[in-house]
């Protein structure tokens, strides 16, 4: 037997094997279009332009955010850069579970300051700046409580005594009225800091601020060292979030959505069962049209659909591809367009045949004279593919990645593979082999 | 079995006989574009949120649409086509850049809890208007991008002519799929773009395999005159043609027809674009190409081979 069509037959057989061992190691993970779950694009919002200082503040705010996630159990979450402009983060939760709660968590600054107060409350802006004599004096400013009800209005210092970089840490605990609240802990500087200012202020009004919006403003009854309380908490979990906010740090910019999308699980079961379904059904027209159109030769033709199936499969697991409604899409239209480089070279070969060539020279010239154009074809769709990634969401890139992937894997199954198959035929044979390619005549 | 097997069919002298039902397809299409102020963006690329709701029975459609215009604005409720049954809804609503986005959701539930309580929210997408923005953009950039991919490829590998007759036939497949979908009442989504970028890639190959053969001929009998050339190698591939073509609609259908409403866009861009690309490959861009010949002469296209 011819030896070099054994050492080919066995390359292909070794690939096959270590492309089954690839996936039974590590399955194709699946996308939160498919399996349920939430994505999220958020924007942070840095001011100042240099790249250098959005790439930072990003991936502050990304590693912020991570620590929030993971406090608030959620750590399958992943938290990538995206976005050309640099400054957006994709989340992917999945599952659902509370979804306000997780999207509060994400995108509240968690920038906590203490202030003294000098006026107020006040139930308009006119009414402080009346107070003060129509201005509201340069060292002070003006805000409000977080209540979006009866909303008031206080006068702060501009300057506050504690900022979000003073925490050293947060918890919940309960209150003497078992309410719950979140208390903090103070770096030594802000204590000695913090120490002096209640010693000088007892009796006087201060006001605790969160992301811009006064949380509440308790009377200083004592001299108060390291550690505070914040009360005003309608639930654990409110105080809880808090607290997780507080710990993980302020971010660097406030955030905002820019994207949601939300599948619920059972819509994502539905769509691959039905990607399941289009799939074996394309599978099975094509198979059965090429069977009838070539006979022996679309047996061929099906091995190596079959392998390029496989591979795919597995070349996507390695490159840590997800497979999402559209890649399932591209994985389908890859059968379809597989076989097209099939058709193109059995053609090629039967054109040759009807020349009156041998039949190994007919395969010779079928299979040479028909790669130039496969080149040809497989360039083209890949440069379409190409700029698909340009777009980055997750379903889109899904596609491409699989059509790119099925188009090299493509590649080595209709031309080696396919030719190996036919070699055998004709090794098989002996010397007035015959091939079977469902021509008349 | 074997199609076409000595085909010698006159395709450049019959051209018009699919030219003008071509032209009366772009005209029509453009025209129905023009009629409805525009194409049909779906949510990716105009901004807004989009809400699948599947009901317990059949869902009261006026109720919803009351109860969640009294809260939102640019409300608009359909029942969900196709598979599924018809217990779902899909509610969409425009965003504006004030509102709050992150509440929409919760206000568009505390609105349907106001009817019922048994209804569950199978999906749920929310684009920011300076997102949509973005998309439009790269949508823009990708088609202009992958052309002009094409084109250089093409000029590389072939000749300037051969490039041109392939990217017109494209554009000439992109412009009939999106005036179709626009007849069809279908929108534009950020997938049915993808799988027009495939489409492209997928058109230029059906060219390129005539394109090849004509190549070759040439080469084989320089003196012979192109139209003859032309003509003898779109009957040479013209089974190969049929073949893949009708076997890519197949995957194409199977998708339209099983793979749920999230696909049906994109399928059906590709089931119209691969019927309308095969005919382009033989209809438009051939002539072109016999076209390009006669005004620019013969030696821009001879040889080209790398």
């Amino acid at each position: 037997m011819n030896k070099m069509l054994l050492r080919k037959s066995l390359l292909i057989v070794a690939i096959a094997v270590a492309a089954v061992l690839v996936l039974l190691r590590k399955p194709l993970s699946l996308g939160l279009d498919l399996r349920g779950g939430t994505s999220l694009i958020l924007r942070v919002n840095v001011e100042g332009t240099s790249s250098e200082r959005i790439r930072e503040a990003v991936e502050q705010t990304r590693q912020i955010l991570e620590k929030r996630v993971n406090a608030y159990g959620l750590s399958e979450t992943s938290i990538q850069r995206y976005g050309s402009q640099g400054n957006e983060l994709l989340v992917q939760v999945p599952g659902v579970g509370d979804l306000s709660r997780v999207k509060g968590l994400l995108q509240s600054r968690g920038l906590l300051e203490w202030y003294s107060v000098e006026g107020g409350p006040y139930s308009t802006p006119a009414d402080a700046a009346a107070e003060f004599g129509g201005v509201v004096p340069y060292s002070d400013k003006l805000m409000a409580t977080k209540q979006s009800g009866e909303r008031m209005w206080y006068v702060l210092r501009s300057q506050p005594v504690i900022r979000g970089t003073d925490l050293r840490d947060a918890r919940t605990a309960v209150d003497s009225t078992e309410r719950p609240v979140t208390t903090f802990d103070l770096t030594a500087d802000a204590a000695a800091r913090f120490q002096k200012y209640t010693a000088a202020n007892i009796g006087k009004r201060s006001a605790i601020v969160l992301d811009g919006k006064i949380l509440s403003v308790p009377v200083i009854e004592d001299v108060i060292r390291d550690s505070g309380e914040i009360r005003g908490a309608k639930t654990v979990q409110e105080a809880e979030d808090l607290a997780v906010e507080l710990r993980s740090g302020a971010l660097p910019a406030s955030i905002e959505l820019m994207q949601q999308h939300t599948v619920e699980a059972s819509l994502g079961t539905d769509s691959v069962h039905r990607g399941l379904i289009a799939g074996a059904a394309g599978l099975a027209a094509v198979v059965a049209t090429m069977l009838l159109y070539y006979r022996w030769a679309g047996a061929n033709a099906t091995l190596a659909l079959a392998l390029n199936g496989l591979l795919l499969l597995a070349a996507l697991s390695c490159f840590g591809a997800v497979l999402t409604m559209p890649g399932i899409a591209g994985v389908v239209l890859t059968i379809g367009m597989a076989v097209d480089s099939n058709v193109l070279i059995f053609e090629r070969i039967r054109e040759e045949l009807r020349t009156g060539k041998s039949v190994s020279a007919a395969l010779g010239a079928g299979f040479y004279k028909a790669f130039a154009t496969l080149v040809d074809t497989h360039v083209t769709t890949v440069v379409s593919c190409l700029f698909l990634f340009s777009f980055g969401t997750p379903p889109v890139k899904g596609f491409a990645t699989t059509l790119l992937l099925g188009l090299v894997t493509n590649l080595f199954t209709s031309v080696f593979v396919s030719r190996v198959a036919f070699d055998w035929e004709l090794a098989m044979q002996g010397r007035t082999a015959k091939l079977n390619l469902g021509m008349s005549g | 079995m074997e199609l076409f097997r000595n085909a010698d069919l006159d395709f450049l002298g019959k051209k018009w006989r699919f030219i003008l039902p071509s032209l009366a397809l772009i005209v029509v299409g453009l025209g129905s574009i023009v009629a409805q102020h525009g194409l049909l963006y779906s949510i990716d690329f105009k901004s807004g949120t989009q809400t699948e709701i599947r009901w317990d029975g059949t869902p009261p459609i006026e109720k919803i649409r009351s109860a969640i215009s009294s809260k939102l604005q640019g409300v608009t409720v359909v029942a969900a086509h196709g598979t599924g049954g018809s217990n779902e809804v899909i509610v969409s609503t425009a965003l504006s850049r004030e509102e709050n986005v992150t509440a929409v959701r919760q206000t568009i539930e505390s609105a349907l809890s106001s009817i019922t309580n048994s209804y569950s929210i199978r999906d749920f997408e929310l684009i920011g208007p300076q997102v949509s923005e973005d998309l439009r953009h790269q949508a823009g950039m990708a088609t202009a991008g992958a052309s002009g991919g094409m084109l250089l490829y093409l000029s590389y590998r072939f000749r300037l002519g051969y490039a041109v007759a392939a990217v017109l036939a494209m554009a000439h497949d992109a412009v009939i799929t999106v005036g179709l979908f626009s007849l069809l009442h279908q929108e534009i989504s950020l997938t049915v773009v993808a799988a027009l970028l495939t489409l492209i890639g997928y058109s230029m190959n059906d060219t390129i395999v005539v394109f090849d053969r004509v190549r070759e001929n040439r080469r084989a009998q320089p003196r012979a005159p192109l139209a003859g050339v032309i003509n003898r190698s779109i009957n040479q591939t013209l089974s190969r043609t049929v073949l893949t073509s009708g076997l890519t609609l197949l995957t194409a259908l199977s998708l339209l027809f099983f793979g749920g409403p999230v696909l049906h866009g994109f399928s059906l861009v590709l089931a119209i674009g691969i019927v309308v690309g095969t005919f382009s490959s033989v209809y438009i861009a051939s002539p072109f190409l016999l076209a390009w010949d006669r005004r620019f002469g013969r030696e821009t296209l001879s040889g080209g081979l790398r």
